[in-house]
């Protein structure tokens, strides 16, 4: 009940999302006590030009009279642009600091549960919603937070302004208030309606173009493009109608808003009107009340405006609260010395599914003999990915046992253990340094003799000497010119530096050439001397230097065999 | 630009009517708020002037043009807004009509190409992007437009100086200051355009190898380096932002310091009896009115190049090369449907041959098994056979030069299955009658016994009726391709490719699969590519690459 964990899953992703813009409420409130400015501005503005219209047809006076007012109407204009783009300025900086936190603190969450495999969901996925997710965020701090205190707070200002000049206005001004924020309601829930029915509706119009072209292939195969194309029409032509038939109602609303803020306006103008008739108020004062019943409305209809930029808010933390929220896994560690030689390891009966039907793996048993180089095949999804997280302790299955030379692998000193294991996945990862600094992070005092000879191994030798720079060349973001095939050997031969005792190695040849296959493959082959060694790959490869197949399917294991060893290469 | 005016082409081909209608009913709509400001200013001045006179003032008059105007901006507003959302769908139909008819002969080898090869995300978000084209470019900047030369001519009938000082402020308001920012936001916003990209990478490659850093100790390092690459963008943001303050505020103060100089200028020509008092007051009015019509541009016209680079993308992908050109004059295979490939060469793109000098004679009624490391060109070999590719050399189907074949011709000699079928996003039945619309539960069902489906759709509740998901993912790779195994069978041609039919099955469907399409098939032109010795017993000879 205390768990602090349980109380924020009780929180809407509205209610995170408020909770976090708590840390730029001075920005915000600047850009509100701004807005508040703008409004005092065009106060003084009317009342000013009010009164130069006054003098000009009442007093009949001439240019130079006017002259101050026409001065003080410019500086107003200028002092309200200025307070504007201030406050444009607030509102995307309090925006800013807020997305870079969340997006911090997202990624890392992230990079922490992915490797324990609980997130259920792909790499690629995830890292939408880290990008595009987060940026959605913005329009509900920009646009609708300030704009629902705005609209709270700016008709308040203008009514007390109206009143003491001519309450009568005031009071029409008043009572037709209270509809608005009742129509106000009645546009949210009709656009959320819109939102929910014609959002989906519009993503699977969007999903069915992108369906057919993504098939194309497979439609002309058996010459049923064209039969298609007539569907599209079709579909496109439904979601016109049945979208048009929603907003012939959702755009009533606004119409209703539009409607009552017109007439508010024409009745102030028509009792102004007549109270001047009679001569009971001047046409500075008409006027000044002319000019702000619009004012009285506006700061409500932007609201209205900004209601989308809260449903686009709210959907993007209502993805990436729920990530936030799952807990990291607790790591179970004992206290015994992990093995210094290749290590045999072995599921019992091991299930892991979390929450999803597809990915998890269920009651499987395996073996893998120690200095083995095992081959694990299956589609994405199969589990494949799961099984290996599981051998290396990544993750901790659900039920059975995971057991490394004979003993249940929570009994060693995990972080011990991690030291002697390796993960090389299809795009390794290699830091913004030189190739000499990414090698010497596996060993910190290895030689120059000892790089060469690793390089070699990974036969990177002629690679290196073909650089300008050599060793120092750096790599960055395009890996500096190596191909994908080097930079998957250079990853290769900074393992042989840091001499792990288990390597995982994902798909190691996918997306290669067949020189930089066959180059991988006999690196792999002197890498796997005298290490326990799991390839996952999603199909069959030539990879002739396994000792065993393993084949997931559907998280179970379906077949095992055992490969050629007659190589010589496993010893 | 001119990837845009071909768009807009497209799109308002049959539906020019209604983006017409639109913009002149927002037109309508701006007249009619411009003129109710103005009036009204012009009444409430007007009975001023006649309450402090004592002259009587016929009020009746403005009164219903007021009450006329509000009702026609108000019911104007609602029916620009279903006219305008009318036109934007009708046209957005034609656009995505039209894109699928063009990338149908391109697929899939023309499509490769597209955005860095990101066809599907790059193709929803452009298609998403149009869907904007007219709602908010198009209309924004047509009524925009109108507003900025009628407003002004409208005001220069009462007084021709403030007519041509607000003809320069709508200008310099709604043009000058929207072109400028834009200049302005060119650099940051192409870095941050960048630095998202960088992003996604950073982020992408992070989390795809959470293990890898995790192990190597570098999670940290990596963490810091997407801080780093978003802090750089949220940069390029405040800068962006301030440069849309920079327009938004311009707006706000040009149209105030419009009417302090129509102020001054008309204050001289009411003095000197050349305008009247209230006319003075209903043109100030009518000045800021007249101001909000234009807002609307600006936005149009910074969101307009970025919309301009997508509708150029668009095109140059709809009217890209076809990979193999149609024949002039087509033909059809008179003698059987034996397969020569004689000296056949084939690249991806520019890249090294997959195949090189590749010959084969497949008889009319043989099966021919494909064998031999990935990587060998065996699934290219299929798909261009089935015309999705160019080659070199020669390939005759029944003694016609595949390239002398029509297109659409191809689905009446050949059937096939590929090795990663997509599955379309609707039931197992829609999808497996993909191959013959006109299939009946007799042969759908023949179809799923001999592709090994009967017992899994047996254990699904919904049956035949069971939803795929999208691409297929909510079935497994191997059911997938086995409902593209019944989809071919259903579809009836004598010459059937098949790319890894088993995959993914088991030992004991696999034999009985083998089995079933080994009697099936009989009489049938087979090609069939499988490293699987339980599938090399469907064949009756074997060739290794």
């Amino acid at each position: 009940m205390t768990d602090p964990i349980d109380d924020n899953k009780a929180a809407s992703p509205e209610a995170w999302l408020r909770g976090e813009a708590r840390i730029v409420r001075r920005p915000l409130a600047t850009a509100v006590l701004l807005g508040v400015a703008g409004a005092v501005l065009i106060i003084i503005q009317a009342r000013v030009l009010a009164g130069a219209c006054h003098d000009i047809v009442i007093n009949g006076v001439g240019r130079n009279s006017i002259l101050p007012a026409a001065v003080t109407i410019a500086l107003m204009a200028l002092l309200r642009g200025i307070v504007a783009w201030l406050a444009e300025h607030r509102l995307i900086r309090a925006a800013t600091v807020v997305k870079q936190l969340i997006i911090g603190r997202l990624y890392r969450h992230l990079q922490l549960l992915l490797p324990s495999g609980v997130t259920g969901e792909d790499a690629g996925t995830l890292a939408e919603i880290v990008t595009s997710g987060v940026e959605g965020i913005e329009s509900y701090l920009t646009r609708f937070l300030p704009q629902l205190i705005l609209a709270a707070l700016l008709p308040l200002l203008m009514l007390a302004t109206v009143v003491p000049v001519e309450w009568r206005a005031g009071i029409v001004l008043l009572f037709s208030a209270p509809f608005i924020p009742l129509l106000m309601i009645l546009i949210g829930k009709g656009a959320e309606r819109l939102n929910q029915r014609q959002w989906g509706k519009l993503t699977r119009m969007a999903g069915h173009l992108l369906d057919l072209v993504q098939g194309l292939p497979d439609l002309k195969i058996f010459g049923a493009a064209r039969r298609e194309a007539a569907l599209v029409a079709e579909v496109s032509e439904d979601y016109r109608r049945s979208t048009m038939a929603v907003l012939r109602i959702a755009f009533l609303s606004a119409l209703m808003l539009e409607f009552f803020a017109t007439v508010g306006t024409a009745v102030v103008a028509v009792i102004t009107g007549f109270m001047l008739l009679s001569g009971r108020l001047e046409l500075s004062g008409g006027l000044f009340v002319l000019l702000l019943a619009p004012e009285f409305y506006l700061p409500l209809r932007t609201l209205g405006l900004s209601w989308h930029s809260r449903m686009n808010g709210t959907a993007a933390a209502a993805k990436i609260l729920p990530l936030l929220l799952r807990p990291l896994p607790s790591l179970e560690s004992g206290v015994l010395p992990p093995p210094d030689s290749p290590p045999s390891l072995q599921l019992e009966n091991v299930t892991f599914l979390y929450g999803g039907t597809r990915g998890g793996i269920r009651d499987v048993s395996l073996e893998l003999p120690a200095g083995s180089v095992t081959a694990i095949i299956g589609e994405s999804g199969s589990g494949k990915s799961t099984i290996a997280r599981l051998l290396l302790g990544l993750s901790s299955p659900e039920q059975g046992r995971v057991l490394l030379d004979g003993l249940e692998l929570n009994n060693f000193d995990q972080a011990r253990w991690r030291e002697k294991l390796a993960w090389v996945p299809q795009r390794p990862f290699f830091s913004a340094a030189s190739i000499r600094d990414n090698l010497l992070t596996a060993k910190k005092n290895a030689t120059e003799g000892d790089l060469f000879k690793t390089l070699d191994t990974a036969a990177l030798t002629s690679v290196i000497a073909r650089l300008p720079d050599g060793l120092d060349t750096l790599l960055g973001d395009r890996g500096a010119g190596l191909s994908g095939g080097e930079l998957r050997r250079l990853a290769l031969a900074r393992l042989m530096l840091r001499d792990p005792l288990l390597i995982v190695l994902d798909e190691p040849t996918a997306g290669l050439d067949r020189l930089n296959e066959q180059l991988l493959v006999e690196a792999i082959a002197r890498l796997a001397a005298g290490r326990t060694m799991i390839v996952i790959s999603h199909r069959e490869e030539a990879l002739k230097h396994c000792t065993q197949t393993l084949r997931i399917a559907d998280g179970r294991l379906v077949q095992a065999l055992s490969g050629e060893t007659s190589n010589g290469v496993i010893t | 630009m001119r990837g845009l005016a071909r768009i807009l082409r497209v799109m308002s081909t049959r539906q020019w009517r209604w983006m017409v209608a639109g913009i002149l009913v927002g037109i309508l709509v701006i007249a009619a708020n411009i003129a109710l400001m103005a009036v009204s200013g012009w009444f409430i001045a007007s009975m001023a002037v006649a309450g402090a006179t004592k002259v009587s003032f016929n009020y009746a008059l403005p009164a219903v043009a007021i009450r006329a105007l509000a009702i026609i901006r108000t019911l104007g507003r609602y029916a620009e807004r279903l006219v305008t959302h009318e036109a934007a769908f009708r046209m957005l139909a034609d656009l995505r009509s039209w894109l699928f008819e063009r990338l149908i002969p391109l697929a899939p080898a023309g499509l490769e190409n597209y955005a860095g090869g990101d066809l599907s995300g790059r193709l929803r978000a452009d298609v998403d992007n149009m869907e904007s084209l007219y709602l908010r470019i198009i209309a924004p900047i047509a009524t925009g437009l109108a507003v900025m030369l009628l407003a002004p001519f409208c005001l220069s009938l009462f007084s021709p100086a403030a007519g041509l000082a607000l003809l320069i402020a709508l200008f310099a308001a709604g043009m000058v200051l929207p072109l400028l920012t834009r200049k302005m936001a060119v650099v940051p916003g192409g870095n941050t355009v960048r630095l998202a990209g960088e992003l996604r990478v950073a982020v992408t490659e992070g989390l795809q190898g959470a293990e890898e850093l995790l192990l190597l100790g570098a999670s940290g390092e990596q963490a810091r380096r997407v801080e780093a690459l978003y802090a750089g963008i949220t940069a390029g943001q405040r800068r962006l932002g301030g440069i849309n303050g920079v327009a938004v505020g311009g707006v706000v103060a040009a149209g105030g310091i419009t009417l302090a100089i129509i102020l001054t200028v008309a204050s001289a020509e009411v003095y000197s009896g050349s305008l009247s008092g209230p006319e003075l007051v209903m043109m100030l009015l009518f000045a800021a009115a007249s101001f909000e019509g234009i807002a609307p541009l600006a936005a149009a016209l910074q969101t307009l190049p970025a919309t301009s680079a997508t509708a150029g993308r668009l095109v140059e992908l709809s009217s890209a090369p076809l990979p193999l050109a149609e024949p002039a004059t087509p033909s059809m295979p008179s003698q059987g449907h034996g397969i020569v490939f004689s000296n056949v060469c084939f690249a991806y793109g520019d890249g090294a041959e997959v195949l090189n000098d590749f010959s084969l004679t497949v008889p009319q009624g043989a099966r021919v098994a494909l064998t031999g490391p990935s990587g060998r060109g065996k699934s290219s070999i299929m798909e261009i056979l089935l015309r999705f590719r160019p080659y070199r050399g020669s390939i005759t189907i029944g003694g016609t030069e595949l390239r002398d074949i029509a297109g659409d011709r191809i689905p009446e000699l050949i059937t096939a299955a590929p090795q990663r079928p997509h599955l379309f996003n609707g039931s197992i039945r829609a999808n497996i009658l993909l191959g013959a619309p006109d299939a009946d539960d007799e042969r759908i069902r023949a179809a799923l016994d001999d592709s090994g489906l009967s017992a899994w759709i047996g254990t699904l509740p919904d049956g035949l009726d069971t939803a795929v998901g999208v691409a297929g993912s909510a079935v497994s790779g191997g059911e997938a391709r086995r409902v593209a195994l019944a989809r071919m069978l259903l579809h009836d041609a004598p010459i059937v490719l098949l790319d890894e039919p088993t995959e993914g099955l088991d030992v004991v469907t696999e034999a009985v699969v083998v089995a079933r399409l080994k009697e099936r098939l009989q009489g049938k032109t087979v090609l069939l590519i499988t490293h699987r010795t339980a599938c090399l017993a469907m064949a009756d000879s074997v060739v290794q690459l």
